[in-house]
């Protein structure tokens, strides 16, 4: 394989953070009628003189334009409490999951998870003998009521006011009680040496980025609230090519996949929408979106012997 | 006539130095320790990568063997305090026995806790973050009031033969000596000390049983409080308690044999302690069928979707070996052998109280890996040796060297105090010339 | 064996292929575009994008430098640098140096130049931008009109024929204010829309901000505008976070808990403490009783 990458590792992660973060949408946070009440954006009080389409010279906070030149990185605190006036929310869709994995491959990365473990799986399910099968992606589902949390001794793995479960693999003592308690088998564990390059071990631990992981502690999907505070898509929702997964803030009633933008509640009502395993009233923040007017078939290439378990 | 009664039963139940066979023991158990030290020590510096578990079987032998040493400790309880409060006059001499092996058991149970976490070295935060919610902060301090407990229990009943041994023809000669004095040179057998101890003791019965009771239960909601087939129970409280006593009392059996033989106690350990205790274990192992049936049968009965895997499992599938063993071994075979006047005398009642723990120990295992390798979503996108468990040696070392080191512990306690009361033994004794 | 035969072939081409990037390293097509956005004619950015084709697939190109100027390169036309992120893109904003030469024209050539690194050669890529801007304005019934204009001739004149989208601002992207995707301008360079988009969630006082755009039109780029109206629902935000859990934080805890957990321990401590306490007693006596 040929490597894309002109710089050293170390140069580019230096230029993801000063350059990394571009979206089209180019929001202005500078709005005073930016919905809710979020401290998603403080101003840094640097300002940037640039120029308007009329030739006008106009004055910019630094922070309000994106990408943010430099981002502060989040105190433990402060990413213990999430975004104020923030509900995440992910909606995935089974309709159009053909088990591509790149959603896993881009996680994986992103996030340096240990080979051969995976935040994001996507299981072939088949719920009885003569039903269909399908493709289902399973993220952390961020519960409104996380039973891994219930059990936690330490507050290492916390529910923040904006939903989103994380764990302080800086606080984790590895009891993997979390692991036990968790019914969607979402939470991985550290069991060895996380295997990262200097570079990426040497960086200062946080947990809304969740690097670098650390040996003996609890890993999961995070939801990337690290892009979502620089008004970024999680990875696998952009990484996925056939926009299966959505994501946004309920309190905005809005999701998307970076392409499509959709009412979370129209959305939900008439694709009938529905969430895993209600009945143990755990509550999750994301929502599928039923396997019904596939276009493609279901093939399933993988081993037999990861699939033979129903 | 009665002081050289005294100085007979003072002479056979002093402790005793190791024999040939006694430091031979001593040194088995000393190897095994280090050999489990030698495990945790490599398990440390490499993380718990050594271990076989992974991210489905996350809890492995570590646990199951914790859950052992809880339950065998709550023997201190029902022989000490139950048998007590029940006015139950034989069960005397087997009180220390009893509370010795729970302070052994628990000890174990907590450092083999420490064992199994990821990071050991933070175990600090538990009292620093501590959440109150949380199943495992509960268990942290039921364990340590237990552990209090039963040492204040060792200790109060220990004032008399401490003073005893303090008066012994060969007090200088006793290597102790200093230690003795230490915490037992105030007794001075008054009679407001006794009646003080008295009811200390009685007051300590009393409250050791919730406590006993408290520790295995909370240990069983540290299952039971997950979704998880096979530990979503509402019996998992009382079933958990009731094999703890069976594998506990199984325990005594097995310490009163060795002890009689080591220490000849023939007359103080007699045929008739054999019998009753006997009965017991009979008594126990029936009420633990009762909850295996209700644990097993219900669930079976319904067959829900999650549960079907795991139960065919257990009974037919893969795991159907050890569980059919660990229900004879634990159950059947000891209510077929005691059942019988013939089967309580001192050594087939040994046999079944080894077959009691023996099969407990598996059946421990049994509640903790099953479970975890039947989770709701099917088991996917890990590496192949993630889908199974089997102990690799450093769990096996370091289980093997926590079980040799609560026996450790058992021997030097009875190489330090008198493993039988002998104030107790000697007033049990004068109330029985006098009747 | 012809499936075998074929395997063993893209083996040694692969092979060979290896060897070939081992020793000599032969640079690859970069492909550089440049777009232009004008953000609520307000401040204006370029926003670069590199990637590069691996095994007949694109893959984005990190870690490049890459230089901006309006018009030609050279050292005074020069707006910034960035180097471009794990996406492969680059951002840079118009700044207020170039005001003398951007009040000279109304349409503007802009030019990014990647480095000449060992992997990849020095590549340009340009974009033509024509001044332009939106209006948008509201009417009863939650009727919306946009208007695209363009500078010319030192004046903003509409223009007819320009795509547009007509959206609420989100979080992560923005919401068709109804079922239509895009609008085309008519001779007055308007387009008008119905808000159809009943109780959304606004902000504290209800109020949405609407969005006119176009994305990467070919003469003007990405140009969009904003308008803040009262269309949507108060936003209140209420937040169980300080709420007594099960599942919340530590000293969260539900006060049934804690009242039943410090009541156990206090009791029995309180009896462990008073135990403690004979053996003191029991030492007094001794003392007192020889």
């Amino acid at each position: 394989m040929m490597n894309t990458n002109d710089t050293s590792r170390r140069e580019f992660l230096a230029a993801g953070l000063l350059a990394g973060v571009a979206l089209a949408g180019c929001s202005s946070r500078s709005n005073p009628f930016q919905t809710g009440d979020t401290d998603l954006v403080k101003p840094s009080g640097k300002m940037v003189k640039l120029l308007s389409v009329d030739g006008e010279v106009i004055e910019v906070d630094e922070a309000f334009l994106k990408p943010v030149p430099d981002l502060p990185p989040v105190s433990n605190e402060a990413a213990r409490a999430g975004i104020k006036g923030k509900k995440f929310v992910m909606v995935i869709d089974l309709s159009r999951c053909k088990s591509l994995k790149k959603c896993q491959t881009a996680c994986n990365h992103m996030h340096q998870v240990h080979p051969g473990q995976n935040w994001i799986k996507v299981y072939p399910m088949q719920d009885a003998d003569h039903t269909a099968p399908y493709w289902q992606p399973t993220t952390c589902m961020h519960c409104d009521e996380p039973p891994c949390v219930k059990v936690c001794p330490v507050d290492a793995t916390f529910k923040r006011q904006d939903g989103i479960v994380l764990i302080d693999s800086d606080r984790c003592i590895g009891c993997r009680f979390c692991m036990a308690a968790c019914p969607y088998s979402t939470r991985v564990f550290n069991w060895g040496d996380p295997g990262l390059s200097p570079e990426v071990a040497a960086q200062p631990y946080s947990c809304e980025t969740s690097i670098p992981q650390k040996v003996g502690t609890v890993g999961k999907c995070d939801f990337c609230p690290d892009m979502v505070r620089e008004g970024k898509l999680p990875h696998c929702v952009s990484a996925c090519p056939n926009g299966v997964f959505m994501f946004g803030d309920i309190l905005e009633d809005t999701v998307t996949n970076g392409d499509e933008t959709f009412r979370f509640s129209d959305l939900i009502r008439d694709k009938a929408g529905y969430r895993l395993m209600e009945d143990l009233g755990t509550k999750p923040s994301v929502y599928y979106l039923p396997p019904v007017n596939r276009n493609f078939p279901f093939k399933n290439e993988e081993g037999a012997e990861q699939t033979k378990k129903s | 006539m009665e002081s050289s009664v005294q100085q007979k039963i003072i002479q056979d139940l002093l402790p005793q130095k190791f024999g040939r066979k006694g430091k031979l023991w001593v040194a088995g158990l000393l190897f095994f320790c280090a050999l489990g030290l030698a495990a945790y020590i490599h398990q440390l510096s490499k993380g718990l990568v050594v271990t076989a578990m992974r991210d489905y079987a996350s809890w492995g032998i570590y646990i199951s063997n914790f859950v052992f040493f809880v339950a065998i400790s709550l023997v201190g309880s029902l022989i000490s305090a139950v048998l007590k409060l029940s006015n139950v006059q034989w069960s005397t001499p087997l009180t220390r026995i009893a509370e010795i092996i729970a302070i052994a058991a628990i000890t174990f149970a907590a450092l083999i806790i420490i064992v199994d976490m990821g990071r050991p070295e933070r175990f600090y935060n538990l009292f620093l973050h501590g959440r109150l919610q949380s199943p495992i902060i509960w268990d942290v301090i039921v364990i340590t009031t237990y552990f209090i407990i039963s040492i204040l229990f060792l200790y109060f009943p220990l004032l008399p033969d401490f003073n005893l041994m303090l008066h012994t023809e060969k007090k200088q000669q006793l290597p102790f000596y200093k230690f003795y004095r230490f915490f037992g040179g105030f007794w001075k057998n008054t009679a407001k000390q006794i009646k003080v101890n008295k009811r200390a003791i009685n007051l300590m019965a009393i409250t050791i049983i919730p406590v006993a009771f408290s520790i295995h239960t909370v240990t069983s909601w540290l299952f039971a409080t997950t979704y998880r087939p096979g530990w979503d129970s509402t019996n998992f409280g009382a079933y958990f308690i009731s094999g703890a006593f069976l594998v506990g009392a199984g325990g005594v059996v097995i310490a009163m044999y060795v002890l009689r033989r080591a220490y000849s106690l023939d007359k103080y350990i007699t045929f008739y302690h054999f019998d009753r205790i006997g009965k017991i274990l009979v008594m126990l192992a029936l009420i633990y069928l009762y909850f295996n049936v209700n644990e097993f049968l219900v669930p079976a009965f319904k067959m829900k979707k999650a549960e079907e895997e795991h139960l065919m499992g257990l009974f037919n599938g893969e795991y159907a070996g050890i569980f059919w063993f660990a229900i004879t071994s634990s159950m059947l075979l000891p209510i077929l052998i005691l059942v019988f006047r013939k089967g309580r005398r001192p050594l087939p009642a040994f046999i079944a109280g080894s077959l009691v723990v023996v099969g407990s120990w598996f059946k421990r295992y049994l509640i903790v890996t099953p479970t975890l390798l039947h989770p709701f979503l099917p088991m996917h996108d890990v590496p192949s040796d993630y889908l199974r468990y089997f102990p690799s040696w450093e769990e096996w070392a370091i289980a093997i060297g926590s079980l040799a080191g609560m026996l450790l512990i058992v021997t030097l306690f009875a190489r330090i105090i008198p493993i039988i009361p002998i104030q107790e033994t000697i007033t049990e004794i004068e109330k029985h010339e006098k009747v | 064996m012809r499936k075998y035969n074929y395997i063993l072939l893209i083996t040694i081409l692969v092979g060979l292929a290896g060897h070939v990037s081992y020793s000599q390293t032969p640079k690859n097509d970069l492909n550089l575009s440049l777009g232009y956005y004008n953000d609520n004619n307000h401040f204006q950015y370029l926003k670069a994008n590199a990637k590069t084709k691996i095994d007949r697939k694109f893959q984005m190109v990190p870690g490049i430098s890459l230089t901006f100027y309006l018009g030609s390169e050279s050292p005074e036309n020069l707006l910034g640098r960035a180097i471009s992120d794990d996406k492969g893109d680059a951002v840079v904003f118009i700044p207020a140096s170039i005001k003398a030469a951007w009040d000279k024209s109304a349409k503007h050539s802009f030019t990014v130049v990647s480095a000449n690194t060992p992997l990849y050669d020095q590549t340009k890529a340009t974009a033509d931008v024509t001044r332009a801007k939106i209006k948008i304005d509201t009417g009863e019934d939650r009727k919306i009109t946009a208007t695209f204009l363009e500078w010319k001739d030192s004046a903003w004149v509409p223009v007819k024929g320009v795509d547009m989208k007509i959206a609420v601002r989100r979080l992560d992207a923005d919401l068709n204010v109804n079922e239509t995707a895009t609008y085309t301008t008519d001779s007055l360079g308007n387009v008008s829309a119905d808000f159809k988009r009943d109780s959304l969630p606004g902000d504290e006082k209800g109020n949405l901000i609407l969005v006119a755009k176009t994305e990467d039109n070919e003469t003007y780029g990405s140009v969009s505008s904003q308008k803040a109206v009262p269309w949507g629902t108060a936003f209140k935000y209420v937040s169980h976070f300080d709420k007594r859990t099960l599942f919340a934080r530590r000293g969260r805890s539900p006060i049934w808990l804690e009242l039943m957990a410090y009541g156990i321990i206090v009791a029995v401590w309180g009896v462990l403490f008073y135990l403690v306490m004979q053996i003191r007693k029991l030492k007094e006596l001794g003392v007192s009783g020889a």
